[in-house]
Parts: structure tokens; sequence; C-alpha cells
């Protein structure tokens, strides 16, 4: 063993801004989140030039898979061009030289705030999710030491009761986004913020989506071919959003997620909420050849 | 202006390694190519001086050692490298963690031959529906001892080595003996 094989020449930056061992960290506890589905796995989650809370949980592992050839999209709340999304693709095209794209069909790797795209993933795809809270049982245990042991006991029951609360109070389960889903039948986890839409397209998925919280450094992982299934009660359904008879005013696509501007008049009109997809829509209304992919949904609904 | 970093040839061959083994425990059963053959490149992948790892052959110690990682026995390893194995009661040795830190179980990483031998039949989360696989090099009782020791989430996670072939064996999959 001598000096020369102990040291590395010198680089400006890491490949993909993290560096060597931050990777494996990431990769050692990625390997145990997809072993053990919908289990939090604590990892170190380091400093990355952006605020903790914006991201920086995706980031990483975005980091840590990306290589020159992995096309890369990203996406928040459906959209690739606001700030947030905008700010992370250039980024990770910095620091790695990976091709973007906007195209869902295209891309290798895709990292989300907060919605799946509409288009139905493939095996070779990645989802990454941002996640703000990885807890699920925050709202009923705030000490997550208790929280750890409720997980290791499989203690669901305040989950259960959170929602016949909410069922009580408002005649309807309330929970919007992050709606508690089990996996694997044991571990009910938070799919991070997405509407009720998105949850059903991690059911028995065929991409894997990996979901990391930098700020909680917590990392989790639903591979393909999971079992996820929302907490219900067998006599209250699990209701997605009522938009399936939607239509989005600028593209013309109905049966999808939709974002609800509020007109002077009172009224509202909607826009799909998946940008892109909304896009292609858009240039194919207009005679442009486009390649559009097959959606989870069909005709607002989502087949069993 | 910042310059995009080029990726060496420890970071490629790292980041196709580990591309490969994360598809492999995605997908149990489904061999997968791996960049180079054998355990060196996956140690490179992932293993530094925060882990502890076993190695079953003496051969793997300097790669070991070289990588910062400290040698320990089996019970302290978070990275068995049993090489092939020959004896199944060393699987009573790994450590499977606890309910509340299932992290702590460990990766273990065993010579095998694709193709021939015990046909198994695999279920659970990442395969669609069953898949059925032939798994040789192996001892006899690979498979009881194995069900005996996980006790999901408790467990320990596998990755098959043939040659440059990689087959993942997460602990929440099924198997069943054909």
């Amino acid at each position: 063993m001598s000096l020369a094989n102990l040291t590395k020449p010198w680089a400006p930056m890491s490949y993909g801004f993290l560096d060597a061992s931050a990777k494996r960290e990431l990769r050692r506890k990625m390997i145990k989140a997809v072993c053990v589905p919908g289990c939090q796995m604590p990892y170190a989650s380091r400093e990355v030039p952006m605020a903790r809370g914006w991201g920086t949980g995706g980031l990483q592992v975005s980091l840590t898979l990306i290589n020159p050839a992995m096309r890369v999209k990203v996406i928040d709340q459906g959209a690739d061009d606001s700030v947030n999304a905008a700010s992370i693709r250039r980024f990770l095209a910095r620091v790695s030289g990976a091709p973007t794209t906007l195209d869902t069909l295209d891309a290798d790797l895709i990292q989300s705030r907060h919605r799946i795209p509409e288009e139905i993933l493939r095996e070779d795809q990645v989802l990454v999710l941002q996640v703000p809270n990885p807890e699920p049982l925050r709202s009923v245990q705030p000490n997550m030491s208790i929280a750890r042991q409720m997980h290791g006991d499989a203690d669901y029951g305040r989950m259960w009761l959170q929602l016949y609360e909410q069922i009580v109070r408002s005649g309807r389960v309330m929970q919007g986004a992050s709606y508690p889903s089990m996996v694997n039948g044991r571990h009910v986890m938070t799919p991070s913020p997405i509407p009720r839409w998105d949850v059903p397209k991690l059911h028995m998925a065929r991409h894997l989506t990996i979901l990391s919280a930098g700020r909680e450094k917590r990392i989790f992982a639903v591979p393909p071919y999971t079992r996820v299934e929302p907490l219900v009660f067998d006599d209250v359904p699990y209701r997605v959003e009522d938009h399936g008879g939607l239509t989005c005013y600028r593209s013309g696509a109905t049966g999808f997620f939709m974002n609800e501007i509020p007109q002077g008049d009172g009224t509202s009109t909607y826009e799909v909420s998946d940008s892109e997809y909304g896009v292609k829509a858009i240039r194919a209304r207009d005679g442009e050849v486009v390649a559009m992919g097959e959606t989870w949904y069909k005709d607002g609904k989502m087949p069993q | 202006m910042l310059t995009t970093p080029t990726a060496d040839a420890a970071e490629r061959s790292a980041n196709a390694t580990f591309d490969a083994l994360l598809w492999a425990l995605s997908r149990p059963g489904l061999p997968r190519q791996l960049p180079q053959a054998g355990e060196p490149a996956l140690i490179a992948a992932l293993v530094d001086r925060e882990c502890h790892v076993y190695a079953g052959d003496p051969l793997l110690i300097p790669v070991v050692t070289q990588c910062g990682a400290k040698l320990v026995d089996l019970p302290q390893a978070d990275h068995a490298f049993l090489g092939g194995l020959t004896e199944p009661e060393l699987l009573r040795q790994l450590r499977c963690g606890s309910d509340l830190y299932p992290d702590d179980g460990a990766t273990v990483v065993i010579r095998a031959r694709f193709g021939t031998g015990a046909q198994v039949r695999l279920t659970g989360p990442g395969v669609n529906g069953a898949v059925d696989v032939q798994i040789g090099g192996l001892p006899d009782g690979f498979w009881a001892r194995r069900a005996e020791m996980i006790r999901y989430p408790m467990g320990f996670d596998m990755l098959l080595l043939d040659a440059a072939q990689v087959i993942g064996l997460p602990r929440s999959t099924k198997v069943e003996v054909l």
C-alpha cells in the first residue's frame, strides 16, 4: 500500500457533485429501502447547494443514480417549467453532463415533486419523489421514537382512527395529499404529497419508485409489482379527486388531474396538471405527429 | 462558468455496478449483467471505512482492507462476502437487524451457478406473479435455513453472483423449492 494508490488525482468537483463516500452511503441505504418496501431507512443526507426542504432528498438520490447516458426529467406539481423543477434539472445536467428532457416517454430518471406523470412508466424508468414529511404517523404520534416502535409493531390503529374522525366530522375522508398507504401488507408509508389521484399508480407499477426526504434524513422505496393499498374502511371506498369529467381549457385533454384556475366571475377553468402531457395534446390537436404514451387513467377512470 | 465534471473509471464502474444491483434487487430472480465479474466491483461501489465486512474468501481480504472497511466476524458484519458457500449453518450467524431498525440486517454476497441445480419459485415485491429460476452451487438446506432466519422485516438481503451475472434476493422475497 503506497500513498499513490490511496489518493486520487485532484479534480475541481466530484462527478455528480456528491463525493464518493456520500454516494456509497446512499447506495447502501437504497438497497435496504428496496429490500424492505415502505420502511423508512435513516441516512446521512449531505449538504447540496439548495435549502433543505426544497427537494434535497430527491436530488441526492438523482445525483447518485445519474450518469452521462441517463436522460433526466424533473417535474414540480406536474409542471416541467416551474422554478424548482427548472433549477434542479439545470443543476443535474451541469454536474453530470446528462441530457434532459420534458417528455415522460424519453426519460430514464424522473425526479418529481408531488405528482406522478399521467403516462404509464416503463420497467426501465426510475421515479424519484421528493418527500417533505416521511413519517405517516407524525400527526398521531409526534415522538419519533415511539412512532418507530409503532412501525416495528405494525401498530397502525391510530391511522384508522384519524380517518374515522375525518369521516365523522366531515362526512368524507379529508386527506387530500400524502394519503397513508400500506406497502406490501406490512409498512404504512406516506406516498409524499401526491394527490389521491396518483396513489393507485404506485400499486403493482412496472417502475421502481424511490422516496427520499433530505431534511428528515429518511429514504424509502416501492419496488415494481408491489402492493400499495390506501388505508380505507370496507364500507367507505377509496375515492380519487372528481377530475375524471373535467376538460383542459388549453389542450382539450379530458380525464386527467387538473389545476383549477379561478376566474373573475367566480367560476373556474381547468388545465391539465401534467404540463408536458398538455403540450403534447396541443401539438397532436394541431396536426403534429406526437408520441402519446398509454395513460394510467382511461376516460377519467383507473382500470382495476 | 462551471465546467461539467467527467466521471473517472472508478465512478463509472461504481455507478454501473450499483445500477445493476438496484435493478436486480428490484426484480428478484431475474439475472442482470454486471459490468465486471466478481466481488471487487461490488466492494468498490458499496463498501468504505464506515462498514464492517466479513470476507469468506481470503482473496477478498486485501480488496476489503484497501477500501478502509473493518474486517470482522460474521455476526458483526453489515456486508458479508461469503464466496462459495459450503456450510449452510453460516447463515445462522448473519445479522438480521431488528423490527425497529431493519436496515441493520446484513447484505450478503454469495457465489452460485444459474441455470443448474435446484428449481425455486420466487414470489413477493418486485416479482410479477411468480418467477421460476434454477440456482445451483448452494449447499443442501440453504433455502430452509434462509426461511428460518428471516422474520420479515428482520432478515438479510442476498446477492447471488455467477461470474458477471447477479440475482438479487431481498428479504421480502418468498422462496419455494420446487
